[in-house]
């Protein structure tokens, strides 16, 4: 690979290119491969970034033929896709769509997917690579993992090519499945070859995080428990549980989204510095402090769950959870989840995270905030700095994708008097519209072969084994409530003062 | 949204641009760049709507430069636009006439954005020395567009003569779809090439170009044949195979799709569009360092060697036109 003679590293104009290869998606009717995949597909082929033998495949349980499935993903990548739908763009990936009917406990069915997967050595050239997609519910992952495994689909060394395959979250339920599914995933695939999704890590301003912190100077220095008071990490949403019920009732805001993005979050904002940026080292920082973490000794106090009840919510009225169709009335299911968090390590030490999500919050906004000390000594009068925070560093992961660095400044006028202000920078309004979607990035690396931005088994275990705790907790509690449209409980409100701070508003 | 300002100067230009800047609010914070546009009134369309594009991918200050005539009486208007229908980036667009053409970078200057890099681009035929215009002198990367001379391959015969550092021509960007393509087509190869060959219509500098750089590249001879267009129609390279020879083909006979062929493997089609100015300017911004690779590919193109070992600075040269009138007349 290396020998090409027509790549060089200083020429930066030429992208990273797939080798031909074929991406095979598991329930590729439902609505992620709809919304996510295919147009993702598109737009890496409108950006010119997929390899001149490259075959979409779709198995599903539908009584379809190559072209049925390619009118689907026709219209899932005109309704979905991020550049403009082009005609003759599309038309070259419709000449190599494929479809293989079946169920998941059809031998048949996969031995004809093997099979078709073979013939795509002679029609377009590709010598066995192939991504296995699994946009399927957990439930369904142990019957076609074995189903690769009978065929000897998954195996790169027989099929003289790579043979990659990608898990979507959740992974798992707790520490033993997750334990359990990365065994089997791991027996079928080698673990070098499965590549777990966590979008969040395909966000631009998340791996800009990486930059802010190790490219400069200035931010590292108070990057510590010297100069740091805390760091709030939130997550809030707008939407209530939009038809995933029976998954979300059985799973929870902290099963659902504090496992996985807050914990990744958590993990950038708090690693030491990789010795370099390759995904091994990255993934040693990462692992070094997601085993840091510990959970609050006094559960009670430090750990807040919430269900929304019916209010009001961007001028119109909505149910609450309770009433949501698909869920028992007598859910115990949280739909907000905050809790106290620390880092047991030298930068860290006495610092807490507070990490927070829910649904039906007043809007949706994913945030880390870096809050600082405040001075030690202000050598003005007391009167003159009573509008003065704590200094603040925000990194706004969506929307308004940027930094705002809040500070004091001097009011104009001959008293002296301070009050904060905010200096934004801002990825720009349009600019968001061109920096790639996170599973544009994430599929190009999955076929590139790229792990830097995936979490790895040991990160999804070490994960579990802060959530477990709380899950354990909390089988005896019941959630707070709180109004949709509000910023979660009053309780949790209660577990910051109980420290002497406040949420940020995001 | 915007202010017009009639027979105004360059102190004017500043007000009125921290004026919109504060209306606006936070718009357009985070300038990454200065991009400064040398544009002929009758191109201002095209150019209006390439910068607009480029500027989604790049928050820029858009400094667009018209120079009118010549002999006429000194004269500066402008127009100051923060987040208007020019996209979400500053922008001042200046027709200057009489003397003042030949002093522009007086207004410039003062409005180039704090410590960010500067990139001209001319969006008219290149000028046939870069030193002489002071708008080029001033910026880091300097882009120019061969394709728009009256003699393309003379154009490009010329941006190797007076080559920097920090050159670069849009004939070249253009070729960068097709160089992604060849260049992955070698991934899943093991094959040495032997020769390689571009067609293209007639006096092409993007197939002069891409020539320059397989044979840089591949160390073989590539030539360039003429074929009846559009743009660049095909590219063979032969390789050296073990006992036939093979080759690698990527034909393009529509300017829309590319079929791409290799000696025992099937055909395979792929779109391959010729993209618009500005997809082309937002790949130029995007990587402000200088393209060694561009220099190299130029070298091999027009013959001209050392280009690498040039200076990135230049100095201005005065050269006024009314001088070089004079300067003809008395001969």
């Amino acid at each position: 690979m290396t020998s090409n003679p027509l790549r060089d590293p200083r020429d930066r104009r030429l992208p990273r290119i797939p080798d031909p290869c074929a991406l095979v998606v598991f329930g590729a009717t439902g609505d992620l491969a709809r919304k996510k995949l295919i147009p993702a597909v598109y737009d890496l082929g409108n950006r010119g970034l997929l390899p001149p033998g490259f075959v979409l495949m779709g198995f599903a349980r539908r009584d379809w033929g190559d072209g049925d499935f390619e009118q689907l993903a026709r219209a899932a990548a005109k309704d979905h896709s991020r550049t403009e739908f082009r005609d003759d763009v599309w038309r070259r990936i419709a000449d190599s769509v494929r479809f293989v009917p079946g169920s998941f406990d059809d031998d048949n069915a996969f031995d004809q997917l093997d099979a078709t997967l073979v013939d795509l050595e002679k029609s377009h050239g590709i010598a066995g690579n192939a991504a296995f997609y699994l946009s399927i519910p957990p439930a369904a992952f142990p019957q076609v993992l074995k189903q690769l495994d009978r065929t000897r689909m998954a195996d790169s060394a027989q099929r003289g090519g790579w043979r990659r395959v990608v898990v979507e979250k959740p992974f798992g339920h707790d520490l033993a499945s997750s334990r359990e599914l990365n065994t089997l995933v791991d027996s079928v695939f080698t673990p070098d070859d499965v590549f777990r999704i966590d979008h969040y890590l395909g966000k631009e301003t998340v791996q800009n995080l990486l930059a802010l912190r190790f490219a400069n100077t200035l931010f590292e220095p108070v990057w510590n428990s010297n100069y740091v008071d805390s760091v709030q990490i939130t997550m809030a949403e707008d939407v209530g549980i939009e038809g995933r019920a029976a998954f979300y009732d059985s799973a929870g805001a902290a099963r659902d989204v504090l496992q996985n993005h807050l914990l990744q979050l958590l993990a950038l904002t708090a690693m030491e510095e990789p010795v370099s940026f390759d995904s091994q080292s990255l993934r040693v920082e990462k692992h070094k402090v997601l085993w840091a973490i510990s959970i609050p000794e006094d559960k009670a106090a430090f750990t807040v769950r919430g269900q929304y009840e019916q209010g009001w919510l961007a001028g119109e009225r909505v149910r609450g959870y309770l009433d949501e169709e698909g869920i028992p009335p007598d859910s115990r299911t949280e739909s907000y989840a905050a809790v106290r968090l620390g880092v047991e390590t030298r930068r860290w030490a006495g610092i807490p995270f507070y990490l927070r999500t829910g649904k039906r919050l007043p809007r949706r906004v994913t945030e880390i905030a870096v809050v600082f000390k405040r001075a030690p000594h202000l050598p003005f009068a007391k009167t003159d700095t009573a509008e003065l925070g704590h200094n603040q560093l925000v990194v706004r992961v969506q929307p308004d994708e940027g930094i705002t660095l809040r500070f004091g400044s001097k009011v104009p006028g001959t008293a002296m008097e301070v009050r904060e202000v905010s200096m934004d920078f801002l990825y720009g309004a349009s600019f968001t519209e061109s920096s790639p979607e996170a599973y544009e990035r994430l599929l190009l690396d999955v076929l590139i072969g790229d792990r830097t931005l995936f979490p790895d088994h040991l990160e999804v275990e070490a994960s579990w084994q802060v959530i477990d705790p709380l899950e354990a907790f909390w089988t005896t509690t019941t959630p707070e409530h709180y109004r949709a449209g509000e910023w979660g409980p009053r309780a949790a409100d209660e577990m910051l003062a109980r420290e002497g701070r406040t949420w940020r508003r995001p | 949204m915007t202010t017009t300002l009639w027979d105004t100067n360059g102190g004017d230009i500043m007000k009125a641009l921290s004026a919109e800047r504060r209306a606006g609010g936070a718009v357009a914070s985070g300038l990454a760049v200065t991009f400064v546009t040398v544009v002929d009134e009758k191109n201002i369309g095209d150019a209006e709507r390439a910068a607009t594009i480029a500027a989604q991918a790049h928050p820029c200050r858009l400094l667009m430069v018209i120079r009118r005539q010549i002999d006429t009486t000194d004269r500066l208007d402008a127009e100051v636009q923060v987040g208007g229908r020019l996209g979400p980036i500053e922008a001042v667009v200046m027709r200057m006439y009489g003397r003042l053409t030949l002093h522009s970078e007086s207004v410039v200057l003062p409005l180039l954005a704090p410590d960010a890099p500067v990139v001209t681009w001319w969006h008219s035929p290149p000028p046939d020395r870069i030193a002489t215009d002071a708008l080029g002198v001033l910026a880091e990367r300097r882009v120019t567009d061969c394709a728009l001379a009256p003699d393309p391959m003379a154009a490009l015969l010329g941006r190797a003569e007076d080559f920097a550092p920090g050159d670069t021509d849009l004939a070249w960007t253009r070729a960068t779809p097709w160089r992604s393509l060849l260049a992955s087509a070698f991934d899943a190869s093991e094959a040495t090439a032997r020769s390689a060959r571009v067609s293209a219509e007639e006096g092409n500098p993007t197939a002069a170009l891409l020539a320059g750089w397989l044979a840089a590249r591949l160390g073989v001879p590539a030539e360039v044949v003429t074929s009846s267009g559009p743009g660049i129609t095909d590219v063979e390279i032969v390789l050296a195979g073990s006992d036939e020879e093979q080759t690698l083909r990527i034909s393009r006979p529509d300017g829309r799709s590319a079929t791409f062929s290799r000696s025992g493997q099937p055909d395979r089609e792929l779109p391959l569009l010729r993209r618009d100015l500005g997809d082309l300017l937002a790949e130029e911004l995007r990587r402000l360092e200088v393209d060694e690779v561009y220099g190299e590919a130029l070298s091999q193109a027009t013959g001209v060697g050392g280009l690498g070992e040039r200076s990135p600075r230049r100095t201005h040269v005065w050269r006024d036109p009314a001088l070089a009138e004079a300067a003809a007349r008395t001969d």
